[in-house]
């Protein structure tokens, strides 16, 4: 195994321009196919973290009854007890995230529309989305206050500027009339383009009061270290809420159409990595048929001399994987560099595609993921394309006629 | 017993469109310890007898045998085991594996044997005396000459303890000092040792040391002769 693993390398590097030129191409292929990736997923996962920031969260317990007939009467009571039990559920739990939300008349003096109303508590809101820092006029509200922050859409439909009044219709719980004015103390821009033109924040208390909810929410988002363990947590929750008429469900439960769309969306990103990939194949196959050839007679010798074909196609074989496995490696490293440095100084966006971003209520820059699975899966699946290569010179190996291959 | 027996072996390319009858009813037995010269001229089958002496093509007809073994009954697999174990080669062109030293690339053929590192070493470094390199075997093949790398190439085909040697054109690529001194080194082995060697040749220099020749003409042997090197051959060569 040794003296084949020697033979290998050295025969690897008898050539060296030529292993560096392939080295260097699949360091490319790797980049390149993380590269895509990471721009395909960029913008897909600030799609996903302002949906699930501004609206369902990662994790989000209701009630039972809620996604069917999202109503205040299927709401439930929050107190710090269950805040408590369920941060000791997961100790990747860093918070609890009570909301109440509810959809209600809003009219100034001549319009009337409708708008969603969410009570939230300003601090843990703004911990878990920076709610404060999307504010553009105003202030917001303080703990117990009858005052209500609009999103910049909603306020230009009603004509309502800062220190306006505003009457809120509706319905509170089991049929409880709910109306009340309120002074209109600051405007946010929503991140969300529907969002931003129907929202209508204000603080929890106030809206428990407003819809006769005391002690009530219709939801509570989870916060975690990482949602990439939105499911483990999901399943210590669930287990946590058997028997009991709450549940918890994933961002991908509470809005599945999302989900559906950017699968869609992904469609031509997959077609482009399949081109990319097999762009890939052909060069790297083209690399190794030069090998194989050249060597023709090289290999009809160790055949010659007593070399059993297997060892010397596993011989081979090591020589891809050697040759595979440094390209991937390198390409990783290439990669992480290129995409770290793009993560902290993103490519910005100009002209009317920037316009049209900062229209949608996001930053003018092109956003680049930085997940890790992207890295090496990318990286495996070069490396399996690599490693499908080395299927040719084992081959031409096992059916080689020793004596053609000794005259060429 | 014979070292190598062939019983009318033919070989007919192309049997089904032109057929080319490179070898008819060819017959002959080496014992152990020849020193055997294949000649004829161009096309006259040397390379395909020697190809089926060594177990690399099958003939179309008729039986080869090594020792007591019928190689022509053999699997590809099988041949591929026998001649590791049994028939040693050297190439007109070297052919030694480049990415090698001369002490690895004779220890290789051991180490696919199966030998233990410690005794490949110091058969190898052995070997390598034997042929006078004994301080090149660090050397890789393209830091030593034409005839430095034909002396490891009989290293190499002595490291696996063959039952014989077969030698394609050996000299043809060397000057005549190299050649002698190559002639001169096998033909020790042959004397001291009884390694039986079997030539493919037109090089006058290897026909005339030889003790038996063997001539092919037009795919048959036309004579086979067995003679007396006069050692005064050597000297004045």
């Amino acid at each position: 195994m040794k003296t084949l693993f020697k033979l290998a390398w050295r025969s690897l590097w008898r050539n060296k321009r030529r292993t560096l030129i392939t080295i260097s191409a699949l360091i490319f292929a790797v980049v390149a196919s993380v590269f895509m990736q990471s721009i395909n997923r960029g913008s897909h996962e600030m799609i996903v973290d302002n949906m699930t920031r501004f609206q369902t969260g990662y994790l989000q317990i209701q009630d039972y009854r809620f996604e069917n007939e999202p109503s205040l009467d299927n709401s439930f009571y929050f107190d710090p007890e269950l805040e408590e039990k369920l941060i000791q559920q997961d100790d990747r739990i860093t918070f609890v995230l009570p909301r109440i939300e509810t959809f209600m008349l809003a009219a100034d003096e001549q319009t009337t529309r409708g708008g969603v109303v969410f009570g939230v508590e300003l601090e843990r809101e703004h911990q878990f989305n920076g709610l404060k820092d999307r504010l553009v006029d105003g202030r917001f509200f303080d703990d117990s206050e009858r005052g209500v922050v609009l999103s910049q859409g909603f306020s230009d439909r009603l004509g309502l500027n800062v220190s306006d009044t505003i009457a809120l219709i509706g319905q509170g719980r089991f049929g409880m009339s709910a109306s009340g004015l309120f002074e209109v103390v600051g405007i946010m821009e929503h991140p969300l383009p529907d969002m931003n033109s129907r929202t209508i924040y204000m603080p929890l208390e106030t809206a428990r009061e407003l819809l006769s909810a005391d002690g009530k929410v219709t939801s509570l988002l989870i916060g975690m270290d990482s949602d990439r363990h939105t499911d483990a947590v999901a399943a210590n929750i669930g287990d946590f809420l058997e028997g009991s008429e709450l549940r918890v469900l994933t961002w991908t439960e509470l809005i599945p159409e999302l989900l559906e769309l950017l699968e869609f969306d992904l469609v031509g990103a997959y077609l482009m990595s399949y081109i990319l990939y097999i762009v890939i194949a052909f060069g790297f196959f083209g690399t190794i048929l030069t090998m194989t050839l050249e060597r023709i007679k090289e290999f009809g010798i160790l055949i010659s001399v007593g070399m059993a074909r297997l060892k010397l196609a596993f011989t081979l074989f090591l020589e891809v994987f050697i040759i595979g496995l440094l390209g991937v490696i390198a390409g990783v490293g290439f990669a992480w560099l290129l995409l770290y440095y793009f993560y902290l100084n993103p490519i910005e966006l100009t002209g009317e595609l920037a316009e049209t971003v900062i229209e949608m209520g996001w930053a003018p820059v092109l956003p680049m993921s930085f997940a890790p699975d992207q890295f090496y899966s990318q990286a495996i699946i070069v490396f399996l394309i690599a490693i499908f290569i080395a299927i040719y010179p084992m081959y031409r190996v096992i059916r080689l006629d020793v004596i053609s291959a000794s005259r060429t | 017993m014979a070292v190598i027996r062939t019983e009318k072996i033919c070989k007919v390319y192309n049997p089904d469109t032109i057929p080319v009858h490179a070898l008819k009813d060819v017959s002959i037995q080496v014992e152990k310890g020849e020193f055997t010269s294949l000649v004829g001229p161009s096309g006259s089958g040397k390379t395909t007898l020697l190809n089926m002496l060594g177990a690399l093509d099958m003939p179309s007809s008729g039986k080869s045998f090594i020792g007591d073994v019928e190689v022509t009954r053999l699997s590809d697999r099988e041949r591929i085991r026998f001649r590791l174990h049994n028939i040693g080669f050297v190439f007109q062109h070297y052919n030694l594996i480049p990415v090698f030293t001369a002490r690895e690339n004779v220890s290789f053929i051991m180490m696919l044997q199966g030998v233990g590192q410690r005794e490949l070493l110091e058969r190898a470094d052995e070997l390598l005396e034997s042929v006078g390199l004994g301080d090149r075997k660090d050397a890789r093949p393209h830091e030593l000459s034409g005839g430095q790398q034909q002396r490891v190439a009989v290293a190499r085909a002595l490291a696996s303890k063959p039952r014989f040697i077969l030698a394609d054109e050996p000299t043809a690529n060397l000057d005549t000092k190299a050649a002698m001194n190559l002639l001169d080194i096998m033909e020790k082995m042959n004397e001291e040792q009884e390694v039986t060697f079997i030539f493919s040749t037109h090089d006058q220099r290897v026909i005339k040391r030889a003790r038996r020749v063997v001539t092919l003409v037009d795919g048959a042997v036309h004579s086979d002769e067995t003679t007396a090197v006069d050692s005064a051959v050597k000297d004045n060569q």
